[in-house]
């Protein structure tokens, strides 16, 4: 039982991942992302902050044949809270929402975020009507949330509290190589 | 053909299904059109950023959607626009109800009304503004066209001399 970092997190996800489509928030979630094993259904983003989830949302309707697995920041989804009562009204089954809460906005040299002033990400989702909205504070918790759903039908919300830790991996800031590469790798043959 | 009928005919013929929106009173004049129509996907969102991130996404999985709001919520988008959908070029028909000009009642809706099309020019996003009816659906169907064709946003300015606006 112990609190993860984000990397170490990502790649415990990637060890229980398949062909899923990752969709990576900017910052943080993106490099290691990136960093835990870049392939072709990886999509990386360098800005439009909170808008990581909505992009899941789209994709989670427009494919209801893939499970669209988004890795969000706690910084980002706060800017972005509306989104989770949008998700709660479409209730997309296939959609898996993970938010690394490490109470801090990293990348701009670790600012503390509200939720560690006590908001709780998890609550929040489960009173916008995500009821399938679980908060992890260690590695047993994660993987156990992780198993179910990747397992059961969603829409999923996994706040998964993490240690602080300065991604160091960068992906090439190429949106339309990763975009060509993110559509035809999960484009339906015709 | 109503303006309203332009456009649900222009977006059924270029395979447009999925509808993100934030309702005001002149575009729920045709997303009511849609709202009961199985070949539209209908989703109302909480604040009009999200429609640029719901449009993204649906058009990775190869989804074609356009976007409803009123012109006031162009600017809670601006910077999903700019580094969303116009560096990574994602078609993305936006309806524009607009308010703020001639006939307006409310003066906090000018500024916007002013703004509109100087943040679409700025963002390098294309607009038009119908003003007949019987022009509506051709413009949106070119309009549309060029969205996907040559992949960009693009902004459809409801303007009061097509719609009657909003009188009170």
């Amino acid at each position: 039982m112990s609190r993860l970092t984000r990397s170490q997190a990502t790649k415990l996800l990637f060890g229980k991942i398949t062909d899923q489509p990752i969709l990576g928030g900017i910052g943080g979630p993106t490099y290691d992302l990136y960093g835990a094993g870049d392939r072709d259904r990886n999509l990386y983003t360098w800005g439009s902050m909170g808008q990581i989830a909505s992009m899941g949302l789209g994709l989670a309707i427009a494919r209801p044949d893939l499970r669209v697995i988004v890795l969000d920041g706690d910084g980002s989804i706060l800017m972005n809270l509306g989104c989770l009562a949008t998700i709660a009204r479409k209730a997309p089954p296939n959609l898996v929402h993970i938010v690394w809460d490490d109470e801090v906005y990293e990348t701009t040299g670790r600012q503390p975020t509200h939720t560690g002033a006590g908001t709780d990400l998890a609550g929040i989702a489960r009173a916008a009507g995500i009821p399938k909205a679980v908060r992890t504070e260690d590695d047993a918790g994660f993987a156990a949330a992780i198993d179910r759903a990747l397992a059961e039908p969603g829409p999923w919300f996994i706040g998964a509290k993490v240690a602080p830790e300065k991604g160091t991996a960068r992906p090439p800031r190429d949106p339309l190589f990763f975009k060509y590469r993110f559509m035809r790798a999960i484009e339906k043959p015709q | 053909m109503l303006w309203t009928e332009g456009i649900v005919a222009a977006l059924k013929r270029h395979k447009v299904r999925l509808i993100s929106y934030l309702p005001d009173t002149i575009v729920y004049r045709v997303l009511s059109l849609m709202e009961n129509d199985p070949d539209f996907e209908m989703v109302p969102v909480a604040r009009e950023e999200e429609c640029v991130g719901i449009l993204a996404g649906a058009y990775l999985g190869g989804m074609r959607g356009a976007m409803f709001a009123q012109n006031s919520g162009l600017g809670n988008c601006v910077n999903a626009l700019a580094s969303l959908a116009v560096p990574w070029q994602i078609p993305m028909p936006m309806f524009l109800g607009q308010r703020g000009e001639l006939g307006e009642f409310n003066v906090c809706q000018v500024g916007m009304g002013r703004a509109t099309r100087p943040i679409l020019d700025a963002l390098g996003i294309p607009h038009v503004t119908p003003t007949r009816p019987e022009e509506v659906e051709g413009l949106v169907s070119d309009g549309i066209k060029l969205a996907y064709d040559t992949r960009t946003p693009i902004g459809f300015i409801l303007s009061r001399q097509l719609t009657g606006g909003k009188n009170e």
